[in-house]
């Protein structure tokens, strides 16, 4: 069984513990009971999208916000920083504080 | 029923969980003297010396007060200064002397050169030695203990297992009047609202979210992304894809405690209790403010790996990464893995992890002690002149 756990009711990602290919099964364990199936290969350690997330949504974990998607993301992807932008402590966009 | 540990009694009721003689430099020029005394007596700690000359303000203040503050951590039983020329040598010794610890100082260009400054130190630091191990380990109670809670080499499962497992022998050691400091300013970023609601008053509150917001203003103000630097290469690696993801599962090492104080970088706490020190995320930089700070053991968690430990505070590796502590065995003393693979309760490993944290403060080593893989280095907060 590859799994992956979700730490609250409201996040949309939950982390894989366990290495997955596209078109796994995964079974989330922790606060939510449901079957995801893997749209692409995702590592250990690593986030899926466990509800489909706008293209400027928030992405939550812990049920709190972790970053904003940079583009839409489908129930079943991997969220990482290739989709995902972090909202703190960017001096690069001043207008992030 | 109330948890002790066995420790050695110093001056002013501090308890040492180790029994080091510090041989310590004042300035960086003064290191090849002081690493070569320390690699020849055994039971003695080599403390490089960050800088110190050049230094100025501040930052030179702090410099000078967190070497100060490395000797006088309960583990350090006794200590020999070696410094270039007398007055820089005296302003450090004038920080050691209250605490009533036996103090040596050899000054290289007093003591006529290298070979003579080696030799005159190595006969100190010896007899030093001999003296210390005549004191006997004495049991105490959990209240003379400061623990503090790093992590380093973090990914995903450092959030769901390691820290959450540290936060529950940080709240354990609260609970019997002891002490706990986390610190990483910059991993609270996201976090520091949930952190600040357990601030014990308002002042307490305000500090430590001036503490926050300070350094992402100096952040923004230099026009930088944080995501160049945290989180880590190695970080991202391990599935932690933002700033605000990484600081919810550090936040975890600090338990369900209230925060009774605000430290600076290498400050000891005044009171017992969970205190936040404000100091860098770099694990070396960040243990080396633990160990100023007084803290006889540092818990340190690790996703991906990170081997490093301290000369003075004695660091415990934990991970609850199943593929890191089969890979990275060597480096790891604590496996919590279990809290993912066989749902064991975070409350079961932490328990367990406290029981192992009172052996290491009754004696036994950890990977870092024995492998010596330890580094100190003091943070920088100015330019040199």
């Amino acid at each position: 069984m590859i799994r992956a756990i979700v730490l609250n009711t409201n996040d949309n990602v939950g982390t894989l513990v366990d290495a997955a290919k596209k078109d796994d099964k995964v079974s989330l364990t922790g606060e939510l009971n449901e079957t995801v199936t893997l749209v692409e290969n995702i590592e250990f350690g690593h986030k899926l999208a466990i509800r489909t997330i706008d293209h400027g949504g928030k992405i939550i974990k812990y049920g709190k916000v972790i970053g904003q998607a940079v583009k839409a993301i489908k129930i079943g992807e991997h969220v990482h920083t290739h989709n995902v932008d972090a909202l703190r402590a960017r001096g690069d966009k001043k207008e992030s504080l | 029923m109330k948890n002790t540990f066995w420790g050695f009694e110093r001056q002013h009721g501090a308890v040492g969980t180790r029994n080091l003689i510090a041989v310590v430099s004042v300035m960086d020029n003064c290191n090849p003297v002081t690493h070569a005394i320390a690699s020849a007596v055994q039971g003695t700690v080599y403390l490089p010396g960050s800088y110190i000359r050049g230094q100025l303000g501040r930052d030179r203040e702090i410099t000078l007060k967190v070497t100060a503050g490395l000797c006088l951590n309960p583990n350090i039983a006794g200590v020999v200064v070696i410094g270039l020329e007398p007055r820089t040598t005296l302003e450090l010794v004038n920080l050691l002397a209250p605490s009533g610890k036996p103090v040596e100082f050899i000054d290289i260009q007093m003591t006529g050169g290298t070979i003579n400054s080696i030799a005159a130190g190595t006969r100190v630091a010896a007899l030093m030695v001999k003296d210390a191990s005549r004191q006997r380990r004495r049991e105490f109670s959990i209240d003379k203990l400061i623990v503090g809670l790093e992590c380093g080499g973090s990914d995903t499962t450092s959030g769901l297992a390691s820290n959450p497992a540290i936060g529950v022998v940080s709240d354990k050691v609260i609970a019997e009047g002891g002490t706990s400091i986390i610190t990483e300013t910059s991993e609270f970023f996201g976090a520091e609202h949930i952190f600040a609601d357990r601030a014990i008053d308002p002042n307490v509150r305000e500090s430590f979210l001036n503490e926050v917001n300070l350094l992402e203003k100096e952040i923004i103000a230099l026009g930088i992304d944080l995501r160049g630097s945290n989180p880590t290469p190695d970080n991202i690696r391990g599935g932690l894809t933002t700033i605000e993801e990484k600081a919810l599962g550090a936040m975890a090492k600090s338990g369900n405690s209230d925060l009774v104080g605000v430290l600076g970088y290498g400050d000891h706490p005044s009171r017992n209790g969970l205190h936040f020190m404000s100091g860098p995320a770099p694990a070396v930089e960040s243990i080396t403010g633990l160990a100023a700070g007084g803290c006889q053991i540092c818990i340190f968690s690790t996703g991906v790996g990170n081997p490093i430990g301290h000369p003075v505070s004695t660091v415990i590796k934990v991970s609850g990464n199943r593929n890191t502590i089969k890979a990275f065995s060597d480096n790891v003393d604590f496996d919590v893995s279990s809290i993912i693979e066989q749902n064991e309760s975070i409350s079961s490993a932490g328990n367990r992890l406290f029981e192992y944290m009172l052996s290491v403060a009754n004696g036994e080593l950890t990977s870092s002690e024995v492998l010596g893989t330890c580094e100190s280095a003091i943070s920088r907060f100015g330019p040199s002149m």
